[in-house]
């Protein structure tokens, strides 16, 4: 009995949500739209064809600019690389106008900083805001005490009242069966995330999808199925709210006054998670 | 009581050089632990030849046109591997133990093995395991790091145990080594080998 209710609770988790093609963002004016892919650098077919599903998905929700998890190239990092791993396949989001602002994964190499459509400004991490939104992008490879400092510095310096999103490389919480949670990193910075107020994680490595249940208040995705995918690769736990690992993923958010809107599409153009986080403020206690 | 007013007086020299030179850093969660006099020495000696390395990047890099941020990598790659070749030429005798001296290796060995017997070392051990481990990785000193591996993660908390570096250089975990990188010109600077378990 425990086992078939364990069975159906994964059946649950994995199958795509049957009422989530019904959503719809609401694209209030002014609201900050983006796009969150990880692991994609690969330069292979699947890459191309889940870039092809963004062009396609920017008709009807027009998102500005795409944050990437890490892991932008794979292998060797050639001048042709730069181009077949990412100019290439994303020269019709690029034409259009779309900024990418890209964080560094473990199979990155640093002299990414310096590649101007990545928007790192020669930094391994830096920070940046779009409407109501602050963005902190970490280097997770190496989370040293200078980068912490700098983390708590700008994070004091953001205030309150405003979305504060940090993402990186290497999740926090993860029930994938590859690698599991980075909870060394966990220990340093989640702290930090709590007393500060940040809203939402964003992280990759792992080639699925999953997004986590809040933690501590903070609610975290992962997203490293842009390029790479590990069929099966998931095995969801107690803190699963969505997982999927059956195809390659992409994640649309709007961020319209404190309410976040999310649909996570398949590369085939399935809504496999959708949903609104309402933004906390923070407790007094922490302020 | 004497001998407690010494202990507090010792603990205090200790940290006297502990900011000079840079050592760790101070979090509530988890707290670097405190090295002894003769590591703090080892910890110095490495401190200021990574010190002069640092001067020699400099010199070396002030000679080649400045790199700005382009959307063309040829001149990204060109760059590195310009920085990297005079580097090499400007140290053409580099060696092992050259900036990880006998006392710094001592010194580091001694930060490691504390730092992964703490209350944190579960989570820096499973750290090293969760990236992709570079097992059988041998690096060699002033070779190019091999562009197509991956990074294994440096534990964040064995990072609060060590030196801070200037930007120029950064550790890096390759199997059980710890190396030293140019991160700018993707060059192993120095190493220690067989001090990660």
């Amino acid at each position: 009995m425990r086992r078939l209710f364990l069975f159906l609770t994964i059946v649950f988790l994995l199958a795509p949500n049957p009422r989530a093609d019904e959503f719809k963002f609401p694209l209030k004016s002014n609201s900050v739209r983006f796009a969150a892919i990880g692991d994609m650098g690969t330069g292979d077919g699947p890459q191309y064809e889940v870039s092809q599903r963004m062009v396609q998905s920017r008709e009807s929700f027009p998102f500005d600019f795409v944050i990437m998890l890490g892991d932008n190239i794979y292998g060797s990092h050639d001048p042709q690389d730069f181009e077949k791993k990412f100019g290439i396949p994303y020269k019709p989001l690029l034409d259009a106008g779309v900024k990418f602002y890209a964080a560094l994964g473990n199979h990155d190499d640093p002299v990414e900083r310096m590649y101007k459509p990545f928007n790192m400004n020669g930094a391994n991490y830096y920070t940046f805001k779009k409407g109501n939104v602050r963005f902190f992008a970490l280097d997770s490879n190496y989370m040293d005490p200078k980068q912490l400092d700098w983390l708590e510095k700008q994070l004091r310096d953001a205030g309150t009242g405003e979305w504060k999103i940090c993402y990186f490389h290497h999740p926090l919480y993860s029930s994938a069966r590859k690698h599991g949670p980075a909870t060394d990193l966990r220990v340093l910075l989640e702290p930090l995330f709590v007393k500060y107020g940040v809203n939402a994680v964003f992280a990759g490595h792992e080639h699925v999808y999953e997004r986590i249940q809040p933690q501590k208040g903070i609610y975290y995705f992962t997203e490293g199925s842009s390029g790479q995918l590990r069929e099966g690769g998931l095995d969801p736990s107690n803190i699963t709210a969505r997982g999927f690992d059956a195809d390659r993923t992409f994640v649309l958010v709007e961020i319209a006054g404190d309410q976040l809107y999310f649909q996570t599409l398949s590369r085939s153009g399935n809504t496999v998670d959708s949903g609104m986080i309402q933004r906390q403020e923070l407790s007094p206690s922490k302020k | 009581m004497k001998s407690l007013k010494h202990i507090v007086r010792l603990n205090h020299c200790v940290v006297l050089i502990l900011l000079a030179t840079g050592w760790g850093y101070a979090s509530q969660e988890a707290t670097p632990t405190s090295p002894s006099n003769a590591d703090a020495a080892g910890i110095k000696e490495f401190s200021d030849r990574a010190q002069e390395f640092v001067k020699l990047h400099h010199s070396v890099e002030a000679k080649l046109p400045k790199l700005k941020t382009t959307d063309v990598p040829e001149l990204i790659v060109a760059h590195e591997q310009a920085l990297a070749r005079k580097i090499r030429e400007a140290r053409p005798h580099a060696k092992r133990g050259d900036i990880f001296t006998p006392n710094a290796t001592e010194a580091f060995r001694n930060a490691i093995q504390k730092a992964l017997a703490g209350p944190e070392a579960p989570h820096a051990k499973a750290t090293i395991k969760q990236g992709d481990p570079l097992a059988k990785v041998r690096l060699l000193v002033n070779r190019a790091y091999p562009k197509a591996l991956p990074y294994t993660t440096v534990p964040p908390t064995l990072l609060l145990n060590l030196p801070k570096l200037p930007n120029e250089l950064a550790y890096r975990v390759a199997g059980h080594d710890l190396v030293l990188l140019d991160v700018k010109a993707n060059l192993v600077v120095d190493y220690i080998p067989i001090v990660i378990p």
